[in-house]
């Protein structure tokens, strides 16, 4: 059986420094005064998590804030190296949408971000100029195309962001977290491109809050806490789980 | 480095940014860039030939050589501390090959060094009477190496900016410290040899030699110039681009 993404036994580690020294006059203080010493402490983002996404499988990941979500979806996008493990992806046609925008430029126009954010992809010129008028149509944005994007709204942000993701036509989405700050017409709009994504044999890996988001678009969800995958089944399920766990926090 | 050719177009977009951003919303857009060697130029031919004396005939024009070269270095290097920084939002979100961003900033800062000497030149020519000779063809070739030791300087500093940010002032004085060891407002053959063994210790100093008599002297560069240059720029390209290359990874989490 092929799989689009293999996801082996990743754990990722954090440093967290306490009081922070990216100067040198603080490390060299630091190795005479133990007052001004960086405290390091390793924070566990991922605990040897694995699983495997077939082609056309929509996979949920859900979780309480901090359970490694985020840190797991940019070790698959390749942004973190895994600390140990690895992850390994059939195809390298990978579109991200991590937080807002794709890291759109605040000063630069709607349409000089289109050609930037699309060639962070790795696409030139006139393949970026096939699908710029879709991206556009897509982001109903025509009006503000020579705007800066430091005076779109965040859900106009999100909204061009997506629309470029979906449009670069990748075969693995990785979406975290961005429907939340479209209107509801643009939520539906995205869901409904999902749901033809998934249909066209494509893999999506679907970071959300919203349960209801979860099971329309994911056949099954992996459960992340503290790090660990602690269920990973079929979506009804796993939302159960989900839930569980966030009320064993709140007794 | 493969990669870098794949996202040509990442690079050129990344250039035509910096390019708008500095241009955007203001009159004289372009103009600006070549106030400042335009000036500096003006107040050193002043000030050093006129009150101080040096004795450098069409001294103007040899300082636009020195100080263009040495702008373009400098500037690259000084915009290089923040080329991966910068970039932060950039490389926290997509996955994409780090190398684009040095290599953006050198080729953004030899956009305005080229375009700087074509207005020049002709300046050059309508005040001091210079004209081309052959040996001007040996421009190309400097300039070729002179890039890759810049970009290989890049690095270094994108590289070490990231971990430290005490970088950026640090490289802020090394270059006002190396400007002076750099015979760009005084002629190495007029400064005793025991002076000039030091300027022979800075490296930058052999590629602004090699523009002075390309185009100053008028003479080609000899078989020992061109073999100095040569090792210089692989040197620093490859001291630059190991570590940048071993530490890359971490770039994302550490913006």
């Amino acid at each position: 059986m092929s799989t689009a993404i293999e996801v082996i036994d990743v754990s990722k580690a954090f440093t967290i420094r306490h009081n922070r020294n990216n100067s040198l006059k603080s490390q060299v203080i630091g190795i005479f005064h133990k007052r001004f010493r960086e405290e390091r402490e390793t924070l566990w983002a991922l605990r040897e998590v694995t699983f495997d996404i077939r082609p056309g499988e929509a996979l949920g990941l859900i979780g309480r804030n901090g359970s490694g979500k985020s840190t797991l979806l940019k070790i698959i996008a390749g942004i973190y190296p895994p600390t140990s493990g690895e992850v390994r992806l059939s195809n390298p046609r990978v579109g991200t949408m991590i937080e807002l925008g794709v890291g759109f430029h605040p000063e630069l126009t709607g349409e000089e971000n289109i050609y930037l954010g699309a060639s962070i992809y790795g696409l030139n010129r006139k393949e970026i100029d096939k699908i710029y008028s879709e991206v556009v149509a897509f982001s109903e944005l025509d009006n503000f195309m020579d705007m800066s994007v430091k005076n779109y709204s965040s859900g106009m942000q999100a909204r061009l962001g997506f629309a470029l993701a979906v449009n670069l036509d990748p075969d693995i989405l990785l979406v975290d977290e961005v429907l939340a700050v479209g209107d509801e017409s643009f939520q539906r709009k995205c869901m409904a491109r999902m749901e033809q994504f998934r249909s066209a044999g494509k893999t999506i890996v679907f970071v959300s809050h919203s349960p209801d988001d979860v099971r329309r678009i994911c056949d099954r969800a992996c459960v992340l806490d503290f790090g660990s995958a602690v269920f990973l089944g079929k979506t009804d399920e796993a939302i159960d789980r989900y839930h569980a766990l966030l009320l064993g926090n709140h007794s | 480095m493969r990669s870098v050719f794949r996202y040509r177009e990442l690079i050129r977009n990344l250039v035509l940014k910096d390019l708008k951003l500095k241009y955007r919303d203001s009159t004289f857009g372009f103009l600006w860039s070549l106030a400042n060697p335009i000036l500096v130029i003006s107040v050193y031919s002043f000030v050093f030939g006129h009150l101080i004396r040096v004795s450098v005939e069409r001294f103007p024009y040899f300082l636009m050589i020195g100080i263009l070269a040495w702008n373009f270095f400098a500037q690259s290097l000084m915009m290089s501390t923040g080329s991966v920084l910068d970039n932060g939002n950039l490389i926290r979100k997509v996955a994409v090959p780090m190398e684009v961003f040095p290599v953006a900033t050198v080729l953004f800062n030899l956009a305005q060094y080229l375009l700087a000497l074509i207005v020049l030149f002709p300046l050059a020519f309508i005040f001091f009477g210079v004209l081309p000779s052959w040996s001007w063809l040996a421009f190309f070739p400097i300039l070729a190496l002179h890039v890759l030791f810049t970009l290989g300087a890049c690095f270094v500093v994108a590289t070490a900016t990231v971990f430290y940010r005490d970088v950026r002032h640090f490289t802020e004085i090394l270059l006002m410290l190396l400007f002076w060891l750099t015979p760009i407002i005084y002629d190495i053959r007029s400064i005793t040899p025991a002076l000039q063994s030091v300027i022979y210790l800075n490296p930058i100093s052999f590629f602004t030699l090699g523009y002075q008599n390309a185009l100053y002297y008028n003479a080609f560069p000899s078989f020992q110039e061109g073999a100095v240059l040569t090792i210089l720029a692989v040197l620093m390209i490859v001291m630059g681009y190991l570590p940048f290359v071993r530490l890359k990874t971490r770039f994302a989490e550490e913006v």
